[in-house]
């Protein structure tokens, strides 16, 4: 089987965490499409998720399709992860020439936080959603908790750590470096982190901060 | 004038593969400052064989920066601290009189040590024998220049094979990876027509044989680029890893 030999592989293996990083990251992009609806008002996000799941069948299949994705993504970065301890600390003296940036530091730290904001949120808002609660009813519920909402705040702050690592590192082991596109590569990878930090963690701080009367 | 230090020097001393090694702590006068770091360790060496003690053991052999057999991690950075410079060509002058320096050889899981700073780089030769060369027929001699190549082309594929092996990368990276070392390789021979006919097999069989001799993975810390003495670019990892990628999605 030559995908067997291919995750077999040093390079194989980066290629999948690089390639499941990247469906996620598309998913990210449309679930902050479809969350930015919160801030025109409850009643266009309700619209929003009543249409979602209009498609029973298709969320069906794209939510195992990305539990998949997400479990192959955990699974080589835990494997990658034992690898790595098995090399550190190998001299008396460390030195770093390459200052290495807190966000490769901790990649499975702030991945292992993800993962547990995931099951909580999964939790709260599919599996846990009370009955005959509207979605855009209980956003609210939720947020109006203190800590819940800095809960949120927190995951958003780590997956934005993650990406801020994970974007260049993906397009490099993707094979894109070229000095015509890296200058544009090291603003993105600041920059995509940051839209998704806004854009997700806007949304607490929205009804932390009674910005939401209206909604 | 000729300027000199005083130094204490900090050496694993290792007997064996088999052995368990230590530092060894030895103090070193009057140290001329042109000195290569090389020539210091004979000064220190000339020194122990005449106190009847076993000199240090550490590689080496052109002492101009382009043979790669020369090379330890000095003060916890492989090669010392000169960027683009082999150790035989680092200089006594980057160091300071009374300076301790820590000097300890390539430590990888795919390098063992023979003995005190020399270690068996062979995996990086056996990388090679599995795929970094072209075949060529015997006969007559091709022309020249009969396949044209742009000047851009070349020149990327010489600064690719400008690496000398000398397992610096592999020594530097928190993961002991020699993904350097063999996207240099790969990509030196894939921009060249010559390499072409091979390429779908070089990468594959490669990469497993590098994978087969217990080096890590890239997790893109970018260590190796400054170690490296030949400033070998990461672009070349990048440019392995499509070749891989094609070698694997399109390859037979
Ligand atoms: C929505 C969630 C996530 C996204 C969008 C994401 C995205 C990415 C991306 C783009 C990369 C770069 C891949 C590469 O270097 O080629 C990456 C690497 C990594 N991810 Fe995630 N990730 C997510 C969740 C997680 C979780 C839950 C974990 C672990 C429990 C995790 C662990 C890692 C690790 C350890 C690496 C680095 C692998 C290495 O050292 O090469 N990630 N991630
Ligand atoms: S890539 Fe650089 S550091 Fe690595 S073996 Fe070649 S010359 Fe040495
Ligand atoms: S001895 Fe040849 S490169 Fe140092």
């Amino acid at each position: 089987m030559w995908f067997l030999s291919f995750i077999k592989t040093s390079i194989g293996k980066k290629l999948v965490m690089a390639t499941s990083g990247l469906l996620l990251l598309s998913f990210l992009a449309i679930h902050a499409f479809g969350n930015a609806a919160i801030y025109m008002g409850s009643k266009y996000f309700q619209i929003y998720a009543d249409f979602l799941h209009g498609f029973p069948v298709l969320v069906l299949i794209f939510g195992f399709g990305l539990l998949l994705i997400f479990l192959a993504h955990v699974g080589v970065g835990l494997l990658l992860f034992f690898e790595k301890r098995k090399t550190s600390s190998r001299y008396d003296v460390e030195t770093r020439v390459v200052e290495n940036t807190f966000a490769s530091r901790t990649m499975p730290y702030t991945g292992a936080w993800i993962f547990v904001f995931l099951i909580v949120h999964v939790f709260a808002f599919n599996f846990g959603k009370p009955e005959g609660v509207k979605v855009s009813m209980l956003v609210q519920q939720y947020f109006s908790g203190f800590f819940y909402s800095l809960f949120y705040i927190i995951s958003f702050i780590a997956l934005a750590i993650h990406l801020n690592h994970g974007f260049w590192s993906m397009l490099q082991t993707f094979g894109l470096n070229h000095p015509r596109y890296n200058k544009l590569i090291s603003t993105l990878t600041v920059a995509v982190p940051l839209i998704f930090l806004v854009i997700f963690g806007g949304i607490p701080i929205y009804f932390m901060t009674g910005s939401a009367a209206g909604y | 004038m000729m300027s000199t230090i005083d130094l204490t020097l900090k050496i694993w001393r290792q007997k064996n593969s088999d052995a368990l090694g230590d530092f060894e702590t030895y103090i070193l006068r009057d140290i001329s400052t042109d000195m290569s770091f090389l020539e210091m360790i004979d000064v220190l060496n000339e020194q122990l064989t005449r106190e009847g003690k076993e000199p240090v053991a550490f590689d080496h052999d052109c002492r101009e920066g382009i043979c790669g057999a020369c090379g330890a991690v000095v003060d916890g950075v492989a090669h010392g601290p000169d960027l683009e410079t082999t150790l035989c060509q680092l200089h006594m002058r980057k160091f300071k009189s009374g300076d301790t320096i820590v000097i300890e050889p390539f430590r990888s899981i795919a390098f063992p040590i023979k003995k005190d700073l020399l270690v068996d780089r062979s995996a990086l030769d056996r990388i090679i024998q599995a795929g970094g060369f072209v075949s060529v027929n015997t006969g007559g001699t091709v022309d020249g220049n009969s396949i044209p190549v742009s000047t851009e082309t070349a020149e990327l594929a010489m600064d690719a094979a400008s690496c000398i092996g000398c397992g610096a990368c592999v020594a530097s990276c928190p993961n002991g990876a020699a993904m350097l070392f063999t996207g240099a390789k790969i990509a030196q021979l894939s921009l060249l027509p010559q390499g072409h006919p091979e390429r779908k097999e070089r990468a594959r069989s490669m990469v497993t044989q590098m994978d087969k001799e217990g080096f890590g993975y890239c997790s893109n810390e970018k260590e190796c680029e400054l170690a490296c003495p030949k400033g070998i670019s990461i672009r070349n990892i990048a440019r392995m890893n499509r070749e891989f990628l094609k070698s694997f999605l399109l390859g037979e």
